[in-house]
């Protein structure tokens, strides 16, 4: 049991990442679901900086930065779904772009984070 | 008006972020400090926690340690059961009237979803998560589980999703209302169409929060398939594994493959709602509804009901001063009813008018799940025949747990079969069929884990009198209870009515008098285990139950015990529990 | 291999899987020859289907998990269930073995236990 190598040891008993993942996807679920820009912008910031602090955390990465480029991919990826969609939509009342463009923003903000993390952050400074 | 509120919303999410970031560089610095222990000797890996825990309040918003999870999962199953139960008590005491009296009708519908949703999903699933993760690592000798991050996120997944199924008694405004769709959320009204109330942002509100106990749920059992898989110590094979440990294995297989259904389920419901798709709205689209929900439904039912029997398999044996009788055939059981659960939903829908072949194909299922469940008694009682028999409060609460289960699982068999579920379906007897589970069996199972683990958890021993007024409060109550609603659905009182014909009214008043015996129990139950907790009695030894003298000393206990000799406590709470623990404990490692 | 881990005994474990089994398969058979609600090639079809899919998996996974479990009794060290990490704990053999002659070891001992007045035995044992 205590010779377990690996993983194991490198274990932190701590981590504050996890509180503010949980807490990104609901904000940012409610902002998209009810067409709150405020609120999808920042819980998907919220929601993709954790993701990128805690890779990095768990050694999957070196620094965040890639990971930050990797979501705001993804996100123009659903912020273009969304725009589509509210041109394919054709029920009444119905419109997609405020929540699509506020889903691209989020990526848009993410993407210029990781370039400015990526140029001015030194490697060794943690966040 | 409205760009004023759109503008208040993006200063107030701006300040939020920006707090986060400063107060997540600030614990990231502050943290890069503290060296990382390298987990080389014996204890090596324990000091390390205690230097690495970071103090006070944050050590808990940022705790990895499954130990720690554990307990929050604890005390969130255990608030959840008194919101579900203080919401259920309203409900109660309105039924001992016909009429409507002390609230209206919408209020009790609001009342009546909720408290189903809140017992299902925030206070079974977490207080099951409790256990699993407290022990399943330390049972199978593992560090830690496998993804300790994910198990963290998973875990505060579901303080959110509290809030916004209970966002419509919270909000207090005239355009959320909570929902009264009871927790099938059957379309059309949960899609809220036609005159209701239902298409109301509460609603919406509580799918959401719905949606992310089922995320939660899921990280979990991925979490778990994957921890028992992978991290189990060299010596626990597939044959050593614990009865525990297999059936919460199971249920995660369960979880796995129901949970992202409903969720799909709910989104897909959502957008009906509010993006005027179609899914459940045409023809067959409230048959569709159904399908998809108990597809998802029975199998929760096994998700919720599965580690309960593996901690009545667990502990039982252990005051019946012999192992478990036919140990593989738990296991192996566990196992079937883990794959026929997803083979058996339409005995929620025979009164539907689908398919008579459909119907007798889940009729035929749903006998043979039946014998697994029975297979299990049996080896309850089996264990317990000619045992050496202490009914300590747990043991009671396992002994509580056979008997309402037999009671819960005949009066199933007995709607499993299609010409008396007609008679039956939708009246107070469905709802007596699963209470004798769900409160008789997994309440009860999940009330004698408390008791059996609570030295583990507090460091001290409650108070036995006041667990035995506990004990005899439930088992009374809930026999009272819901024994009376077997006999409402007899006469033919249909279930989710705030009012009911006067002829109905002697049982429902035995039922509210049931209820109120076991609001008394729950306080008893809760002040016991605050005051045993600030001042009972410090346990000084790993071996509070006397399970060596069996020879059925389990790893959890010597977990303790070394936690107790090495006199580590837990970053730095309850200093008192380690202060002279080391002293008698030397004794138990003969 | 597989014939040396499906001995007796091991099939004796099964058993409790193998009655649902029957259960099913007597349904199949009633539904196929005494046929009481007529064929329609759909509803038919996904009648049987839902009679065989979970019939098909529930066999396999008995067969996989009774491999799993049987194969590493005989590869390893059995202990009671949750022991296996105990020091000094006994092997189920041993405790099998100590079990067997009459009355369990130890007379009650309330000393140090916290709870100890619930300790004493309620049934009084007298052995088949
Ligand atoms: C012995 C095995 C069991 C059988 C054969 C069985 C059968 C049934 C049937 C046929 C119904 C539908 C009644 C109706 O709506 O007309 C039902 C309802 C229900 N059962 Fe069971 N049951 C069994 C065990 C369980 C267990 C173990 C649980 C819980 C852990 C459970 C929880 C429920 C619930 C929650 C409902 C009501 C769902 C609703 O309509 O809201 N049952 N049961
Ligand atoms: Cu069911």
């Amino acid at each position: 049991m205590d010779e377990n190598p690996g993983l194991s040891d490198q274990y932190r008993m701590a981590s504050p990442w996890p509180l503010f993942i949980a807490l990104g996807i609901p904000i940012a679920e409610l902002g998209i679901l009810f067409d709150l820009p405020a609120l999808a912008v920042g819980g998907l910031l919220l929601l993709c900086g954790s993701i990128a602090g805690m890779a990095k955390e768990a050694g999957y990465a070196k620094t965040p930065w890639r990971a930050l480029a990797v979501c705001s991919v993804l996100l123009f990826g659903l912020g273009g779904l969304l725009l589509y969609a509210d041109t394919a939509v054709a029920a009444e009342g119905v419109r997609f772009v405020a929540r699509g463009y506020a889903v691209i923003a989020a990526g848009g903000l993410l993407l210029l984070g990781s370039l400015l993390g990526t140029a001015f952050v030194k490697e060794s400074q943690p966040i | 008006m409205e760009i004023n509120g759109q503008l208040a919303l993006t200063v107030l999410m701006g300040v939020f972020l920006v707090a986060v970031a400063a107060w997540l560089t600030r614990v990231e610095n502050w943290r890069s400090y503290t060296p990382l222990a390298s987990g080389g000797g014996a204890y090596g890996q324990e000091s390390g926690h205690a230097h690495e825990k970071p103090g006070g309040l944050i050590r808990w918003f940022t705790t990895v340690d499954h130990k720690d999870i554990g307990m929050l999962y604890g005390l969130y199953g255990v608030i959840a059961f008194l919101v579900g139960g203080a919401m259920v008590m309203i409900m109660r005491v309105e039924l001992a009237d016909p009429g409507m009296t002390l609230i209206s009708n919408t209020f009790y519908n609001s009342l009546l979803t909720s408290h189903g949703i809140t017992m299902l999903f925030l206070f079974g699933t977490p207080i099951i998560a409790a256990f699993s993760n407290y022990f399943i690592p330390l049972v199978i000798g593992a560090d830690d589980m496998a993804f300790p991050r994910i198990n963290a996120i998973a875990f505060w997944l579901l303080p959110p999703a509290a809030l916004l199924i209970w966002a419509g008694f919270l909000i207090p405004t005239g355009d959320i209302i909570p929902a009264q769709t009871a927790w099938t959320m059957y379309t059309p009204l949960s899609a809220g169409v036609g005159n209701g109330n239902q298409a109301n942002a509460g609603v919406d509100l509580m799918l959401l929060g719905l949606h992310l106990s089922g995320v939660s749920a899921t990280m979990g059992s991925i979490n778990f398939i994957a921890t028992i898989f992978t991290e189990r110590a060299e010596e626990v094979t597939w044959a050593n594994l614990d009865i525990f440990s297999w059936t919460i294995l199971t249920q995660s297989g369960l979880i796995l493959f129901a949970f992202p259904l409903l969720g799909s389920a709910m989104v897909m419901l959502l957008a009906d709602r509010n993006f005027g798709t179609v899914f459940f709205a045409g023809e067959g689209g409230a048959i569709l509804w159904q399908h998809l929900f108990w597809f998802f439904g029975h199998p929760e039912v096994y998700i919720l009901v599965l580690p309960p029997m593996g901690i009545v398999s667990y502990v039982l044996p252990r005051f019946s001063g012999r192992r478990l009788f036919g140990f593989k055939f738990v296991v192996y059981s566990t196992l079937a009813i883990g794959v026929l659960s997803f083979g058996v939903w339409a005995h929620h829908m025979f009164a539907t008018g689908i398919d008579p072949r459909l119907r007798a194909s889940f009729m035929a299922v749903s006998m043979a799940i039946a014998i697994p469940s029975a297979v299990k008694t049996f080896n309850w009682i089996t264990t317990m025949w000619n045992g050496r028999i202490r009914l300590t409060t747990p043991m009671l609460f396992c002994i509580g747990f056979v008997s309402n289960f037999i009671i819960g699982g005949v009066t199933g068999v007995f709607l499993a079969s299609i010409p008396i579920d007609l008679v039956l379906h939708d009246t107070y007897y469905v709802v007596g069929h699963f209470h004798y589970i769900v409160m008789g069996a997994i309440a009860f199972a999940g009330f004698a884990g408390l008791y059996y683990w609570y030295p583990i958890f507090t460091g001290r021993m409650y108070q036995r009198k006041l667990g035995k007024w506990h004990f005899w409060l439930w088992m009374v109550g809930t026999n009272i209870t819901f024994f009376a609603m077997i006999l409402l659905g007899y006469g033919g009182m249909p279930r989710r009515y705030a009012t009911y014909l006067p002829q109905f009214i002697t049982l429902h008043q035995i039922a509210t008098l049931g209820a109120l015996l076991l609001l008394v129990g729950g306080f008893i139950w809760l002040y016991n285990f605050i005051i045993s907790w600030l001042e009972g009695p410090v346990i000084e030894s790993g071996d509070p139950w006397n399970l060596k003298e069996d020879g059925l000393y389990t790893a959890e206990w010597e977990w303790f015990d070394r936690k107790l000799q090495t006199k580590i406590t837990d970053g730095g709470e309850q200093q008192d529990v380690a202060t002279d623990g080391g002293h008698e404990s030397d004794e138990s490692d003969s | 291999m597989a014939a040396k881990i499906f001995d007796k005994e091991t099939i004796l474990d099964l058993t409790v899987n193998i009655i649902p089994l029957g259960i099913i398969g007597f349904f199949v058979v009633v539904f196929a020859v005494y046929d009481p609600f007529g064929y329609d090639p759909l509803a038919s079809a996904i009648s049987f289907g839902l009679l065989l899919v979970p019939l098909v998996a529930l066999a396999a996974l008995t067969y996989i998990s009774g491999k799993a479990i049987a194969g590493d009794e005989k590869r390893s060290e059995v202990f009671l269930a949750g022991q296996a990490t105990v020091p000094g704990s006994q092997t189920l053999e041993e405790y099998e073995a100590q079990a067997e002659p009459d009355h369990e070891p130890a007379e009650l001992t309330d000393d140090e236990s916290a709870e100890d007045a619930e300790t004493e035995p309620t049934a009084q044992n007298t052995d088949d």
